[in-house]
């Protein structure tokens, strides 16, 4: 009787708090709620975890092969997710997974977003000769298809994790750079930087102190998105069997496994499709609920 | 007063390719005194300043002298300038939302300018602009330090900018539009505030507005830009009183006050016809001309300026005030 109590009351209170829309209303419009935020961060924050928990358990060896319980099916006990083909826990193979594409794809973002800091910045900053050099060198650079240049890497110096995280940063970097570059022109025309030149700053005073913490939101997001997009590339490149192989794991590759067995055991190909979707979708909604949250110019524009 | 000027101006000519914004401008400001350069939009002040400051963006380049402590800023390098800007030359910036930045404490920018032109300690700098800060009269100097420009209003942003380029007791502030961005109510603050700060300092001041009623409470002696030149230039008290050139005379016109609009009732207020003439098709000789009740075939010329107590570049400027007129 006590918890039916306990539920009306509920109930009342919130009928109560109801009918007020220009409480819910102004709420909405301070508190900024972003639902697009809260789900993309609840699920990127679950990504890393189960990435992070790989590190320390699975539930099996992902590459321990048992003829004898292949292709066990979605809750088999033992095997949450069940086995491939060559009876290997499908479960923990995405548990790595998740990992692979952390180094791989926040890895390249996080060197893109780095280099192309540093040219962005220097372009910016520089005389008008440099600003061309360095902006025509990314645009000759934005020019090569990224999975292409990654083909010729893994024809000539060999696949595997490196080579990916080399070749998706060669394919971020100018992206960076144009980010990077644009919104710091548009801190360097503010007065607070004429200011600084004023007070006889350098420009690396300027650059480091004034422009740097000022584009941070832009980097932030930049970074999100492009986490995202590795992902996807780095699944794209595995599949074609020029990026992660055994007994390294990713979910591209695991796309690729899982080709053969269609038709006999199609829900295979489902499970790393699925995490490759709930990856990149988190990844996305934290990038662009990050961008209305911290860009000043979206906040201005909005209200 | 020594005579040599803080700063002195020669044929200053500020362009970018074959746009000329300012053409050939003279100024000189001598120690304490209270220089005010107005014009409109487009006249070249704000160039002025920034040429002066050498600050301007990359693709203007500048002609002329612009000598100060007998030494021609446009000649040293960027090191020995950057050495005497913000020390013996400071600035204070139109719009207090831009010039500073939203990312640091206002207190960590100020302390930053304080130790970069002084030997001060970081104790000694915060004392310093915790003192500058009890000067501007900013509430509770303590927490003002240790707040971010947005919670700021921005009268206070303005005075922390104040107290900036104060720090250093430079011999030399322009102030560009200081007021401009602020409420009415404010301005006046801040002005006696900036007015008290220079006292104090003994600095000079070069102050640029587009508000005649600032320069005559401000300033002791004022130039008049129109077109990239002065046209116009003298004590406070004769150009204001008695106008030579028909521009500043239009320009005073055109000032409302409480007895043109009681007075007159739904009378309009004077105003100078035309717009200023945009950089691409200025009118050689006066660029005035083509504004000008007065202008004849003679203002083809540019003129010069000319006069004794106040000076005039026109050809048919009014009447100087007579003798008797003047204290």
């Amino acid at each position: 009787m006590s918890t039916a109590a306990d539920g009306m009351i509920t109930a009342g209170e919130l009928a109560g708090r109801g009918p007020d829309p220009a409480g819910a209303r102004r709420g909405r419009r301070r508190g900024q709620v972003n639902t697009g935020l809260v789900v993309g961060l609840v699920m990127t924050v679950t990504f890393l975890a189960i990435a992070a928990l790989s590190l320390v358990w699975t539930p099996a060896d992902p590459n321990a092969v048992a003829p004898a319980d292949r292709l066990l099916p979605f809750g088999s006990p033992g095997h949450l997710i069940g086995t491939d083909a060559l009876g290997r826990d499908i479960a923990s193979a995405l548990m790595i997974g998740a990992r692979t594409s952390i180094v791989v794809a926040a890895g390249a973002a996080l060197l893109g977003l780095v280099l192309g800091t540093v040219a962005g910045l220097t372009a910016a900053s520089a005389r008008p000769f440099v600003d061309e050099t360095v902006m025509r060198g990314a645009d000759i650079l934005l020019s090569i298809p990224g999975v292409v240049f990654a083909l010729v890497l893994a024809a000539t110096v060999g696949a595997g994790v490196g080579s990916t995280v080399f070749a998706l940063s060669v394919f971020f970097t100018p992206s960076f750079t144009r980010v990077v570059r644009a919104a710091a022109l548009r801190v360097l025309g503010e007065d607070y930087v004429a200011a600084a030149q004023l007070y006889g700053r350098n420009r690396l005073f300027i650059l480091a102190r004034h422009v740097l913490p000022n584009i941070f939101s832009v980097l932030i997001v930049q970074f999100t998105l492009y986490f995202a997009v590795g992902i996807l590339t780095e699944a794209g490149l595995s599949y074609l069997g020029v990026g992660v192989n055994r007994p390294d794991i990713s979910w591209g590759m695991l796309l690729k496994e899982a080709q053969e067995t269609v038709g006999v055991a199609s829900p295979l190909a489902i499970w790393p499709g699925l995490a490759i979707v709930f990856a990149v979708l988190g990844l996305n909604l934290l990038g662009d609920g990050l961008r209305d949250v911290l860009d000043p110019r979206l906040r201005k524009r909005a209200s | 007063m020594t005579d040599q000027p803080v700063l002195d101006v020669r044929g200053l000519v500020v362009r970018r390719d074959d746009l000329v914004a300012v053409r050939g401008v003279d100024i000189q400001v001598r120690a304490g005194q209270r220089v005010g350069l107005v014009g409109e939009s487009g006249a070249g002040k704000s160039l002025t300043a920034l040429a002066v400051m050498g600050l301007l963006q990359l693709g203007w380049t500048t002609e002329g002298q612009v000598l100060h402590d007998g030494v021609d800023l446009t000649r040293i390098s960027d090191r020995a300038f950057s050495s005497r800007r913000g020390r013996t030359l400071s600035m204070i910036f139109q719009d207090p939302l831009s010039a500073l930045n939203p990312t640091q404490r206002v207190g960590a920018q100020i302390t930053g300018v304080v130790r970069r032109h002084t030997e001060a300690s970081r104790d000694d700098a915060r004392a310093q602009a915790l003192e500058l800060f009890t000067q501007m009269h900013l509430p509770r100097p303590e927490q003002m330090l240790r707040a971010y420009p947005h919670e700021l209003s921005g009268g206070q942003r303005q005075r922390v900018m104040i107290a900036m380029a104060m720090a250093c007791y430079p011999q030399l502030i322009i102030a560009d539009e200081p007021t401009t961005a602020l409420d009415v109510t404010v301005q006046k603050q801040v002005l006696r505030l900036l007015d008290a700060a220079v006292q104090d300092r003994g600095s000079a001041l070069l102050l640029i507005t587009h508000d005649l009623s600032v320069i005559a409470a401000m300033c002791d002696h004022v130039l008049v830009m129109y077109g990239g030149r002065v046209v116009e230039e003298g004590p406070v008290r004769e150009v204001l009183r008695s106008p030579r050139h028909p521009y500043t005379k239009g320009l005073l016109e055109s000032q409302p006050t409480l007895d043109n609009i009681e007075l007159e009732g739904t009378a309009r207020l004077p105003s100078i016809r035309g717009n200023v003439p945009s950089l691409h098709d200025m009118p050689t000789g006066c660029a005035f001309r083509t504004r000008c009740d007065r202008a004849t075939a003679q203002c083809e010329v540019v003129p010069v300026l000319e006069g004794d107590a106040s000076r005039a570049a026109c050809w048919h400027p009014e009447p100087a005030l007579s003798q008797a007129g003047r204290s």
